[in-house]
Parts: C-alpha cells; sequence; structure tokens
C-alpha cells in the first residue's frame, strides 16, 4: 500500500469514527432535589436552592472576599463549557484539520518545485527571524503538548497508564505549562517584530484569494508573503495576545481577585489555543512535509530560485532586479 | 526496590562513579601528556599570561562584541540559569545536604522559576543557533546534539518534577540527570573542565611573547 | 588501504602534548571563530571556519590519542581520515589559514587555532601532502640557503651592487660585530631598497654591525610548509653565522613570520637556547630612538601602518612600530580594527607563495582596502615584506590609487644626514 493510499484511508476510518465523545457532565451524580451527601434534610425546597444559586454575597466575619458567595454558580456554567463545547468543537477542529490534511496530501501530493532546483540560493530569512520563529516553534510545542495533556488528557490517558500514571503526567504537564508560559509571551514579542514587515496586507492580495492561493492548481502570484501566510501571521499575533493575557490571568489570580474573570480567561485560553494548535497544524504540514524546499528558508535561511518563482514570483523579481541593479553597478 | 529507589541508589551510585572517575581520568590523560617545551626568552610572565587568558576570554574583548553578541548573550543566560538553578534551587540544595550534609540558602521559588526559564531559554536558543546559522550547521556533529539533548532532558524532567506531586517525576528527574552524568566525561560537555587548562595554555604561551590574544 | 593516511595520524597525534590535547578536546563548535577569520569574511564559506579547518585532525585525536580513544574505536564511533579527505583539506590546512592568530582572540575556550595548523601541516608535509609549489620553495632554501634561490654568491653580488648604486656602506662577512643583520630573500629581490634602508639607519646610529653569508636568510619556509628539517637546517645556519662573528644581537629584517620562527620558536628548534638576543627590525628602531641614536625629520604625510600579525598578535611587539612613529610622523592614524586585532594581509604563513591561493588573497584585500580608506590614509606601511608583498599584488589587481611601504625605508627617508 502506497504512503498515499494509507493516509487517505486513515483521514476515512478516523472521520467516520466518533470521537471518544467528552460526556456532558451536567448535573453529574445528582437526583432533582436531592442535597449531595448525608446532609440533615434530603430534601430540599426548590426557592432555597434557587436563592443560593443567585450567587449574592452576604455578610461574612472573615476576610476572604470571596466566601461570601456561598456558591459561585458561574462556576458550573464554566465547567460545562470547557468540558462541553470547548472540548468537543476543539477536539473536532483537531481531528478536523488532520483529516483535511492527510486528504490534501493523499490528493496533491508533495508540492514539488516546478524544473526541479536551479542550484541558485536567494537569501529569505534573517537569523534573528529563524531564532524568533523556532523559539516560538519549540515554546508551541512545549506549551500545545502540555496543554492538550491538560485539557483532553482525562478522556483517555486514564485507562491507558491508569490514574496514578496519568495524576503524574497531569501534575508535569502542569508544571512545564506555568514555567514556560512568560517565555512565550517575550518570544511572540519578538516574533511580531521580526516579522511583522511585508505581512500587511496589499491589493496583490486580491489576486491570490481569487486563485484561491493555487491550492487546487493554478499559478496564484505573491510577494515575500502569501495572503495565507498573512493571515496566519495575524492569527498567530492575535490568538497570541489572547493566550498571552489570559495566561498571566490564569498564572497569577491574586491579580484581578475575581473568580469570575478567572473563568473566563480560562475559556479564551483554551479556545484561542485549540484554533492556534489546529492552524498550527496545518502550518507545519505545508512548511515541513507539503512544500518542496520550503523548511530550508527557516533552517538555512536561503531558499532555491526556482522555489521562490513558483511561490513568491513576485519578490522573486524584485530580488532578482536589485541584484541587477547591484552588478549593474559595480 | 522502587524505581525510585533503583534511580536513587545503585543507578545514582554509577553514575556518580562514571562522572567523576571519568572526569577525573579524562583530566589527568590529558595533563599527563607531554607539555612541549620553551625555550625562548619570554618577553613577559607566561603564567601572568596562562592566568589572564582564563579570565579576558569569559567576555569579549578586542572589538568582537557586536560580532558575537548572540552567542555571548546566549551564553550566559544559559550557562548561568544552570549554574543558579543547580546549585541553589531548593530541592538541589536539600540533596546535597543529605549526601554532602553542606548546605546553604536556597533561592526562593520565584527565583527558580526565573533562574529555570533562563537557562531554558539560553539553551533552546543556543540549540537554534546550531541547527540555523550556516557556520554551526557546518561544524556540529552528533556529540553536540547529544550533549544538547541530554542537557534539556535534565533540565525538562527536573521542571516536570517542580510540583513534587510524585516519586515518578522524581525518578524520571534522576534517571536523566543520571544519563547525562553517564554520558559527561566522554563527550564535549568536558569542556566544563578542560576550558580553564585551554585558555591557561594559550594564555602562557602567547603571555609569554607579550601579548595575550 | 594506503597508508599515507595513516602516517599523517600517527605523525600528528606523536605531536600533539598536553596543550594541543586541551585545544583540540574544548572546542565547543560555537562557529564564532569564523568571525574573526579573514577567509570566512570575505567569503561567507562556512568551510572556512577555523574549527572546521582542524576537524579531521580533531577527528584523528579522538580516535587515537584522547583519553577513552580505545573506547570509542572498539565502539566505531571514530573514523579516521583517509588519504582523499585528507587531500580535500589541503585546501583548509595550507591555501585558506595564514596562522594569523586572529580567531584565537574570539574563542571562548582560547584555543590556539594557528599552533593547531602549524601542527597539522607537519604531519601533512612529512608525508608529501600540500601544495607543491610552497614545498618547492622550502627545499629550494634547503638546498641553496633562501626560499628565492638566493645563494651566498648572489647575496654577496647584491650586496656589493646595492651599496655601489646607493652608495651606503653595507658590512658584508666582517670578521667581528656585535650586531648580525638578516634579510628576506623577498627583499633581496624585490625591495632591495629596504636592504639599503637598514644599512642606513643602522649606519647612522653607528652600530656595529654586518652581514654573514654564513647565515642571512631569516624567512622561513621549513615553518610555513611545515617541513621541520628545513625550519631547523634555517635556524641553524644563522645561529653559526652569529657565533662566527660573536654578534650577541640579531636583527630580524621586515618579515614577521621569521620573527616568529627565530624569536618565539628557534630555541626549540636548536634544542638549546640561543646564544643571542633576538630583535625585529621595528624593535630595534624602537630602541635606537629611545636611545636618542635615531634623529629624524618631521613626515606629515597621511600615513597608517599594517601590523603584520606575526609582530604584533603573535609577536608581542605592537608597540615597537607605534613607538617609532610617534612624534615623527605627525600625519599618522590607525586602521580601525588595528594593532593587535588587526586583520591579515591574507598572504601570511606561506600562504603568498601557492599559486591557486591567489583569487582567495585577492578577495581578502578588499578588507584591507576599505580599512584604509576609512582610515583616510594615503600610504600604509608595513613591516613585513611578505605582508607587503601580498599587499602589492592586492593593489596592482584592484589598481588601488594608495601607496604602500615600509616602514624602516621612511624611517631611512628622513634621516637628519650628520
Ligand atoms: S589563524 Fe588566521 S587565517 Fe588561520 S583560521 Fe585563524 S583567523 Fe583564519
Ligand atoms: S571559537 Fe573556539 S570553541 Fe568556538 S568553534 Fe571556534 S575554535 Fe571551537
Amino acid at each position: 500500500m502506497s504512503i498515499r493510499s494509507f493516509l487517505l484511508l486513515l483521514a476515512l476510518v478516523l472521520g467516520a469514527a466518533a470521537l471518544p465523545g467528552p460526556t456532558l457532565a451536567a448535573g453529574e451524580g445528582a437526583t432533582a432535589g436531592q442535597v449531595p451527601g448525608e446532609s440533615l434534610g434530603n430534601t430540599s425546597d426548590a426557592d432555597f436552592w434557587r436563592a443560593v444559586r443567585e450567587g449574592q454575597p452576604q455578610t461574612i466575619s472573615i476576610p476572604d472576599r470571596e466566601a461570601a458567595v456561598l456558591i459561585q454558580s458561574e462556576g458550573e456554567n464554566w465547567r460545562n463549557i470547557r468540558n462541553g463545547p470547548i472540548s468537543t468543537i476543539g477536539g473536532w477542529l483537531l481531528v478536523g484539520v488532520i483529516i483535511l490534511v492527510s486528504l490534501y496530501f493523499a490528493i496533491r501530493g508533495r508540492i514539488r518545485i516546478t524544473g526541479g532546483r536551479s542550484g541558485k540560493r536567494i537569501q529569505r530569512f534573517t537569523q534573528m527571524q529563524r531564532v524568533g520563529h523556532w523559539f516560538v516553534a519549540s515554546m508551541f510545542i512545549l506549551l500545545g503538548s502540555s496543554g492538550l495533556v491538560l485539557l483532553y488528557g482525562r478522556y483517555g490517558l486514564p485507562y491507558l497508564i491508569g490514574k496514578d500514571g496519568f495524576a503524574t503526567l497531569a501534575s508535569a504537564s502542569l508544571q512545564a505549562h506555568n514555567l514556560f508560559g512568560p517565555l512565550f509571551i517575550a518570544s511572540i514579542v519578538v516574533l511580531f517584530f521580526t516579522f511583522v514587515k511585508g505581512n500587511w496586507l496589499s491589493r496583490d492580495d486580491i489576486g491570490w484569494i481569487a486563485k484561491l492561493g493555487g491550492f487546487f492548481g493554478g499559478h496564484a502570484s505573491s510577494r515575500f508573503y502569501n495572503f495565507g501566510e498573512k493571515n496566519w501571521f495575524w492569527m498567530s499575533m492575535s490568538l497570541g495576545l489572547i493566550l498571552s493575557v489570559s495566561g498571566i490571568i490564569l498564572d497569577f489570580p491574586a491579580l484581578l481577585e475575581d473568580r469570575y474573570a478567572q473563568q473566563l480567561a480560562h475559556i479564551g485560553h483554551a479556545a484561542s489555543a485549540l484554533v492556534f494548535i489546529s492552524v498550527g497544524l496545518g502550518h507545519i504540514y505545508l512548511g515541513v512535509f507539503g512544500v518542496e524546499g520550503a523548511v530550508e528558508g527557516m533552517t538555512t535561511g536561503t531558499v532555491d530560485a526556482n522555489w521562490a518563482k513558483d511561490h513568491h514570483d513576485l519578490w522573486y523579481e524584485e530580488v532578482m532586479a536589485d541584484e541587477a541593479a547591484k552588478a549593474g553597478g559595480e | 526496590m522502587s524505581f525510585l529507589e533503583f534511580t536513587e541508589g545503585p543507578l545514582w551510585y554509577v553514575a556518580l562513579v562514571v562522572f567523576s572517575v571519568g572526569v577525573a581520568w579524562n583530566i589527568i590523560g590529558i595533563l599527563a601528556m607531554r607539555v612541549r617545551g620553551d625555550s625562548a626568552v619570554p618577553r613577559k610572565s607566561p603564567v601572568a599570561g596562562g592566568i589572564k587568558a582564563i579570565f579576558l576570554h569569559m567576555a569579549p574583548h578586542g572589538g568582537f562584541f557586536s560580532r558575537t553578541a548572540y552567542h555571548v548573550i546566549v551564553g550566559y543566560l544559559f550557562h548561568l540559569g544552570l549554574f543558579a538553578l543547580l546549585l541553589f534551587g531548593s530541592f538541589h540544595v536539600a540533596f546535597i545536604k543529605e549526601w554532602t550534609g553542606l548546605s546553604w540558602t536556597p533561592l526562593p521559588r520565584w527565583g527558580f522559576i526565573i533562574a529555570s526559564e533562563v537557562a531554558f531559554a539560553g539553551l533552546i536558543l543556543m540549540w537554534i543557533r546550531r541547527w540555523t546559522d550556516p557556520i554551526t550547521r557546518q561544524i556540529s556533529d552528533r556529540d553536540d546534539h547529544i550533549g544538547t539533548g541530554l542537557t534539556m532532558l535534565a533540565m525538562l524532567t527536573g521542571c516536570f518534577a517542580l510540583g513534587e506531586a510524585s516519586d515518578g517525576l522524581r525518578a524520571v528527574h534522576m534517571l536523566s540527570v543520571e544519563l547525562l552524568m553517564l554520558y559527561f566525561p566522554f563527550s564535549r560537555l568536558m569542556h566544563a573542565f578542560t576550558f580553564i587548562f585551554s585558555r591557561y595554555f594559550m594564555g602562557a604561551a602567547y603571555g609569554k611573547r607579550g601579548y595575550v590574544p | 588501504m594506503s597508508n599515507v593516511a595513516t602516517q599523517v595520524i600517527d605523525h600528528f597525534v606523536s605531536q600533539v602534548g598536553a596543550q594541543a590535547a586541551t585545544w583540540l578536546q574544548s572546542c565547543v563548535h560555537c562557529g564564532e571563530c569564523a568571525e574573526a577569520c579573514h577567509f570566512y569574511e570575505v567569503t561567507k564559506d562556512p568551510r572556512y571556519t577555523p574549527a572546521w579547518k582542524l576537524e579531521p585532525f580533531a577527528r584523528a585525536y579522538r580516535a587515537r590519542k584522547a583519553p577513552f580513544a580505545g573506547v570509542r574505536r572498539a565502539l566505531g564511533l571514530a573514523k579516521e581520515p583517509d588519504e582523499a579527505e585528507l587531500n580535500e583539506w589541503q585546501e583548509l590546512i595550507y591555501d585558506s589559514c595564514t596562522m594569523c592568530g586572529r580567531c584565537t582572540m574570539v574563542c571562548p575556550m582560547g584555543i590556539d587555532i594557528a599552533s593547531l595548523v602549524g601542527l597539522a601541516r607537519k604531519s601533512m608535509a612529512a608525508n608529501g601532502i600540500g601544495p607543491e609549489d610552497l614545498f618547492a620553495v622550502a627545499e629550494k632554501s634547503r638546498e641553496v640557503g633562501s626560499p628565492l634561490g638566493v645563494t651566498p654568491e648572489k647575496m654577496e653580488e647584491r650586496i656589493d651592487w646595492l651599496s655601489d648604486e646607493h652608495e651606503v656602506d653595507i658590512p658584508l662577512n666582517k670578521e667581528k660585530a656585535e650586531v648580525l643583520l638578516t634579510i628576506s630573500s623577498i627583499e633581496t629581490m624585490k625591495y632591495p631598497q629596504s636592504i639599503v634602508a637598514m644599512a642606513q639607519v643602522l649606519n647612522h646610529a653607528g652600530i656595529d654591525w654586518t652581514f654573514s653569508t654564513k647565515g642571512y636568510e631569516a624567512t622561513n619556509f621549513g615553518v610555513l610548509s611545515g617541513k621541520a628539517d628545513v625550519a631547523k637546517v634555517m635556524i641553524e645556519r644563522i645561529v653559526a653565522a652569529a657565533e662566527s662573528v660573536g654578534a650577541k644581537t640579531v636583527i630580524i629584517p621586515e618579515c614577521g613570520h621569521a620573527y616568529g620562527a627565530l624569536r618565539w620558536t628557534g630555541a626549540m628548534m636548536l634544542g638549546r637556547p640561543l646564544p643571542f638576543e633576538v630583535f625585529h627590525i621595528t624593535e630595534y628602531l624602537a630602541m635606537l630612538k629611545r636611545d636618542g641614536k635615531l634623529k629624524l625629520k618631521p613626515m606629515d604625510d597621511a600615513i597608517t601602518y599594517h601590523d603584520p600579525c606575526q609582530i604584533s598578535r603573535r609577536g608581542g611587539a605592537t608597540e615597537a612600530a607605534r613607538e617609532v612613529l610617534d612624534g615623527f610622523a605627525t600625519g599618522f592614524r590607525e586602521m580601525s580594527p588595528t594593532g593587535n586585532a588587526n586583520w591579515c594581509c591574507g598572504g601570511g604563513g606561506g600562504v603568498a607563495a601557492i599559486q591557486r591561493a591567489t583569487p582567495l588573497r585577492l578577495k581578502v584585500f578588499e578588507i584591507k582596502m576599505k580599512q584604509v580608506e576609512d582610515s583616510g590614509a594615503d600610504i600604509m606601511v608595513s613591516a613585513c615584506a611578505n605582508c607587503r608583498q601580498t599587499l602589492d599584488g592586492g593593489k596592482e589587481h584592484y589598481k588601488w590609487d594608495r601607496e604602500i611601504g615600509s616602514l624602516v625605508e621612511i624611517v631611512a627617508d628622513h634621516l637628519v644626514k650628520a
């Protein structure tokens, strides 16, 4: 079986099989009107519990402001959102991207350099850009994998490695996630400044969009970055910003002293991370496997001239014109 | 015997012995080689030159800072971060006390976290440079990557164990540190010890001539 | 399998002592040394990274001599270089290293690449691997006494002619003299004016000196090519000459490597301390000036000084030339970088004698042109005929408009006639 048909099959199987769907946790273990535990009076009246659920702060004599609320019932909403839509939609999103990418690969294969390599190298990314990129990339891997363990680990890992094993792994992931977070923030700032040039939208992008980026045949012209790459840049930046801000709120709860803000931050964090990872998978596919010769720009800093002609023809022409001008000037 | 007992017992002893005997053997092996005699009349003291070189090469000099800034900064981030967390992390201080009886004031937790972040940033940035700079791509070999990889692994598992939540994580950290120690004497990681001789010999040879480059 | 490669490696590891061992072993492959090497600077080719030039030799060391070499061999982890690889490496060990020592400045481990290249050359040369033309020059010095074929007879002729032509007294083979002056054959053949200049200055200062046909050639191509036997013969000749005239001082002319060879490695090659003091001509001039024996007319041209690596960085006599120029050359200015950090001319270490390295050498000259132009100097003097020859080659190739000269010559031109 060729690798391509294998992947096609894999994609179909994955798509058909239901996700190990997270069960909605609403009202786990409680029956209507029942008070959990061994408390006195094991039935309750609805009005009493409704009042509790309002979450109005009452008078208390200890300094902890939060203790004034008996039950912060938004917590339940948060839990439901986290374990419900976030987990489910996010999960489908991830699987969806994997399927799409595999399908694309199965159908289109690796995009080769037209006419093969020319042997002529053109400088594409500076050392600073490469360093910035790979630093963010390593943070992406460390934080992404530890984050996924924290969000999804509970659905499968305890069965695989046992409850203790999972507890250990989750603790490890939490520590790593917290430790690397600040480094991610620093690196995303560097990334912004090293890559923003050339990423502003321009008129040439319209042509690229009209041709669907040449993903489905045809040739789409572009300058240094095409519209897809620009999108990825701005998406990473805005998601990075949300992740950074929400991450700080989560890491330092004392900053806001507001449970509601924590819950919101958590949901924002998880949702943007899932989008980031999903689109990131597409980026990794195109950068490393899907397009022959692309990854070299980010490792050695140079690309083959024919690659540039294929994917960034307008930029290629600019570089050639520059070179000609320089040669003429000497 | 539990995994933790194994990594803190027999394996730890093996690693410790291989590490210390290996390092000593390596250094003695080098120093036992013939030292080339040099009977030229000195212009200046070779010993002073040698000592000068040891300190001089701690920082860029001779107008090279701008060219080597990345490596200098990142290198220092890693090394300083590593020394801080290795010698002043509270777990490490406790571990050292357990084995030697010596102890000193550890860093507070936030200090430890910052030291780790600095060390990680430095190490990752050095490793990235190894992969992306045409010069280092040309000259790096397997040993460079294994050494860096094992160091990274030891630091990562240390970070995993930060929650002090389980014996398993502690054992995994011990194991990765032991791997690093077992590899160390046979590798370029030995530069941690040989740099002193390397600089000294150069400084002595040049210092005698009058200038320590 | 042939065993030239094995012989080269045997020879190499047999030379490795404690110093070389720590250097070979401490390299952390950081690549900073490339930033200092002129060959990398002008080509940006990572193969010219100094550490890479030693790669097969470092590997051979790990496989054969380093602690645990046996373990490495047993595990098949260390591959020794074969003959083809060594041949390929000629270009890196010979053509693209001038043994200038600049890379050592930047190396965090303080590795003396230049010395290691010297060791590697010795092992390759001992087994006939290296540039034919450089070897031929070395052999010629052994046979006729000088790399450019300046035989004792030719030397006599040359000196007669020079003293007639320039009306200067050039003592040759005096019975006894306090000072023995030597020459570089590049001067004899290409810059004879410089010999005249040295004679004028020494006479002006009233020094009791002489040349000797027993030993006059200071340039040591034995050292440059790695031919240890030739290197030793060259030293022995000078020692014999000095002993026969009873000289307590030997002056090395404007030649950088000659200074390093005699001043710093001479005793080692000879196997006993040198029976005299060695000065480079710039050091000697500085001394004369300090003693008030040099009366100079001021010179106000825009002039700069190119430090020969073997005299400044690797020779320790950086200040001598400045001392001579100070106060006398009022238009003197430094290049940047200068002194101990100066960029090499590109022709040191015997590279000037390697024909196939010419394009590379010429590229290196671009650095020098820019440096001089930035300094605003019209004249660049040096104190090394080999530098001068290399720089002149560059000047000619690029039709460059600045002048290249010699320090001794400008001093001689500005002597106040008694
Ligand atoms: S000694 Fe000079 S020429 Fe040789 S590698 Fe070092 S910097 Fe380059
Ligand atoms: S600078 Fe020194 S340690 Fe770094 S690669 Fe060069 S020789 Fe090796």
